[in-house]
C-alpha cells in the first residue's frame, strides 16, 4: 500500500503523451494564510480534453482549479508557489495579468452565477471587455456561444429577458456559454452539476462533450460516474497531493496506487 | 349532519390571549398614525382654511424688468400674520437634494472600498468608525456646523469666491454666489446634512455589497473583468433595488433633519437667490418658532409639519414604486 503520509510520497502520474499538453501544473502548493492545502501537486491538462478532478470533500481539488486561473488573487492571505506552465509561462509569476489571463482560462462555478443583466448581455459581458465588436459581430458571437450551450431553443425568443428570471439549469448553460462566448483556451468547471438535476445535468454533460472539439476542459467533480462517462484524464486528489492521475479507464479500471481504488470502489470519501 | 373528526383541536387558554395582545401591538401603530395625521390636519386647519392655495404658493406684482421667476411671494410675517410654506418646502427640498447629491458617491466610494479593496485588517476598524459616526446625535453636528464649519467656510470659501464673482457682478457665476459671508446658508446646511447621512448610508451600502454572493463577483473576475468593470457592471446592478431603497431613506432623513439645520441654515423666509442665500426649512422652522406661536402663526407652523409629512409620504411612496418596477 503507497504511504500517501511521508515526506517521500510520490505521486503515480500517467500524462498524456508528449506534446500534446496546454497547460501543466508542476510541483504546486498552495496556502490559505497559514494553512497548506496543496502540496507539491502535478497536474498535466490534454490540449482538447476532458481532465477531471476527483477525492473526498476538502481533498483541495477546487483549490487546484482556483488556482489555474488565479481567482485566489481576490483574496489577500491566500497564496501559490511551484510552477503553473501555460504557453512556456509560469502564470504564477507576478507580472502576469490577471485579467488577461482569465480571459484565456475561463471559469464555471457550482452555483450558477448569471450577471443581472439581460441573457444577450450576460453572454456579450466578456466580449465586450477584451475587444471592441460590432453590432452584428456581437449578435453572431452570442447566438453561436449559446448554440454551443445548448441553450438556444430555450432562450432565443427572449433573448432581453433577465438572465436571473432562468430555470437552475439553464442558468448554468447561461454561464458555459458565457465563459466560451470570449473564446478562451481552457475552461474551468467547478462541480458545475452539483446544483442541477439529472436532466439539466446530462444536457451540460451533452454540452461539454461537444465543446471538447475545441476547448480544453478541466472539470472538479463529485460524481465518479460524470468523470468515468466524461473525461479522458482523471486526477485522484487526496488531503491536498495529487494521489494518482492517468488515462480515465485506466485509472477506473485498474487503478495503480491502493488508495484510489479504495475511493473508486466507495470504501471511503 | 355533523361529521366526526378525529383531528378535534387541543384547546389552549392563551390562545385567544395571545391572539388579541399581537392584534392590540399590530394595530397601535396605525391607531397612532392616524391620530398624528388627524392631529396635524386639524391643527393646521384654521391656517389651511384662511390662506387657500395661497399657503403653498404666491405671486406678487413684479416690478417691470424683474426676472418673474423671483416674483413668487413668501410672506411669513407674524405681526402682520401672514404665512406661505414656499419658502420652506423650496429650503427643505434644496438643502435635501444637495445634502443627496454630495452624499452618494462617497458613500459609495466609501462601500466598494471597504468591501472591494481594502485589506480585511483596516476594513474592521474602519467599518467601526462608519458606524460610530453615524450614531453621533444631530445637534453636535449642528454645533460644529455652526462653531467650526461656517466660520470656515465663509473665511477660505465663500469670501474669495465673492471676490472673484466681484470682477463681473452680473455673471451667473457671481449670481450663484451672491450673500453674506457668515457661513449659515444653503450650501453650507446641504454640506452639514450630506456629512450626516454620509456614514448611514455608507453602512447600509456596505451590508448591501456584502450580501452579494462572492461566486458572482469571482465569476465576473473570472471573464477578464478588471475590478472597475466588476464594480459598475455587476455589483452595483446586483443591488440596484437595494440602493434605490437605500438613497430614499437617506433622503428621508435628510427632509427632516432639524437641529443641525436649524443652527446653520440662516432662517430666513425669502426666496433662496444663491447658493449661498440664507433660507429655511419645514423643520427648521417649526423648532425656531414653535414656543413663542400661538393662534394663526401654530397653526400655520403645524401646517408646515402636515406638509413635511407629505412630503416624507411621497418620498417613500416613489421609492415603493422604484422598487416594484424594477426589471433586474
Amino acid at each position: 500500500m503507497t504511504d500517501t503520509t511521508s515526506a517521500d510520497f510520490q505521486s503515480v502520474i500517467v500524462p498524456p503523451p508528449e506534446g500534446s499538453l496546454v497547460l501543466e501544473c508542476k510541483k504546486l502548493s498552495f496556502y490559505y494564510g497559514q494553512n497548506q492545502a496543496l502540496f507539491n501537486v502535478d497536474l498535466p491538462v490534454k490540449k482538447h480534453a476532458i481532465t477531471a478532478l476527483i477525492g473526498p470533500s476538502g481533498c483541495g481539488k477546487s483549490t487546484l482549479l482556483r488556482t489555474i486561473n488565479r481567482i485566489y488573487d481576490l483574496y489577500p492571505g491566500q497564496r501559490a508557489e511551484g510552477v503553473i506552465d501555460f504557453e512556456g509561462e509560469n502564470i504564477i509569476g507576478p507580472k502576469v495579468d490577471v485579467a488577461a489571463l482569465r480571459a484565456r482560462i475561463g471559469m464555471v462555478f457550482q452555483k450558477p452565477t448569471p450577471f443581472p443583466m439581460s441573457i444577450y448581455d450576460n453572454v456579450a459581458f466578456g466580449v465586450r471587455l477584451h475587444s471592441n465588436k460590432s453590432k452584428a459581430e456581437l449578435d453572431e458571437i452570442v447566438e453561436r456561444s449559446i448554440r454551443r450551450a445548448a441553450l438556444w431553443d430555450e432562450v432565443k425568443d427572449k433573448l432581453h429577458k433577465s438572465g436571473l428570471g432562468l430555470s437552475g439549469g439553464q442558468q448554468q448553460r447561461l454561464c458555459v456559454a458565457r465563459g466560451i462566448a470570449v473564446n478562451p483556451e481552457i475552461l474551468l468547471l467547478d462541480e458545475p452539476a452539483s446544483a442541477l438535476d439529472p436532466i439539466s445535468t446530462a444536457k451540460l454533460e451533452d454540452t461539454l462533450e461537444e465543446l471538447k472539439s475545441d476547448y480544453t476542459i478541466v472539470i472538479v467533480t463529485h460524481n465518479l460516474q460524470q468523470a468515468a462517462r466524461l473525461s479522458d484524464y482523471t486526477g485522484f486528489m487526496f488531503l491536498g497531493k495529487m494521489i494518482e492521475f492517468g488515462p480515465t479507464e485506466e485509472l477506473f479500471v485498474k487503478p495503480k496506487v491502493d488508495k484510489t481504488g479504495e475511493y473508486i470502489g466507495g470504501r471511503f470519501g | 349532519m355533523s361529521v366526526e373528526t378525529k383531528f378535534k383541536p387541543r384547546f389552549d387558554p392563551t390562545d385567544p390571549i395571545f391572539r388579541w395582545v399581537s392584534f392590540g401591538a399590530a394595530t397601535t401603530l396605525l391607531v397612532v398614525l392616524a391620530s398624528l395625521i388627524g392631529t396635524l390636519i386639524v391643527g393646521g386647519w384654521p391656517a389651511l382654511s384662511e390662506y387657500g392655495f395661497g399657503f403653498f404658493l404666491k405671486f406678487k406684482e413684479c416690478p417691470v424688468g424683474n426676472n418673474s421667476w423671483f416674483c413668487i411671494d413668501t410672506p411669513w410675517n407674524p405681526v402682520t400674520d401672514v404665512y406661505s410654506a414656499t419658502a420652506p418646502i423650496l429650503g427643505t427640498i434644496i438643502t435635501s437634494a444637495l445634502a443627496l447629491l454630495f452624499a452618494l458617491p462617497i458613500a459609495i466610494g466609501i462601500a466598494v472600498f471597504l468591501t472591494q479593496f481594502c485589506p480585511r485588517q483596516i476594513a474592521q476598524p474602519l467599518s467601526t468608525a462608519v458606524e460610530l459616526l453615524a450614531g453621533i446625535p444631530s445637534i453636535v453636528y449642528g454645533m460644529w456646523g455652526l462653531f467650526v464649519f461656517a466660520p470656515w467656510f465663509a473665511k477660505t470659501i465663500q469670501t474669495p469666491l465673492i471676490i472673484a464673482a466681484s470682477q463681473d457682478p452680473t455673471s451667473w457665476f457671481a449670481k450663484m454666489v451672491a450673500g453674506i459671508p457668515n457661513g449659515a446658508n444653503l450650501f453650507t446646511a446641504s454640506l452639514v446634512l450630506a456629512i450626516m447621512i454620509l456614514p448611514y448610508m455608507a453602512a447600509v451600502f456596505r451590508e448591501l455589497f456584502r450580501s452579494i454572493p462572492p461566486q458572482v463577483r469571482e465569476a465576473a473576475f473570472g471573464v477578464g473583468a478588471t475590478p472597475f468593470e466588476v464594480t459598475t457592471s455587476v455589483i452595483i446592478p446586483y443591488v440596484q433595488k437595494g440602493m434605490i431603497g437605500v438613497v430614499m431613506l437617506g433622503l428621508g432623513r435628510a427632509l427632516g433633519e432639524t437641529m443641525a439645520v436649524t443652527f446653520i441654515i440662516g432662517n430666513s423666509h425669502k426666496f433662496p437667490k444663491s447658493l449661498f442665500d440664507s433660507s429655511s426649512t419645514l423643520a427648521s422652522t417649526i423648532a425656531n418658532e414653535f414656543a413663542e406661536a400661538a393662534d394663526l402663526h401654530r397653526s400655520a407652523l403645524i401646517a408646515l409639519g402636515l406638509v413635511l409629512f407629505l412630503i416624507t409620504f411621497t418620498v417613500l411612496a416613489i421609492a415603493r414604486w422604484l422598487l416594484s418596477s424594477q426589471r433586474y
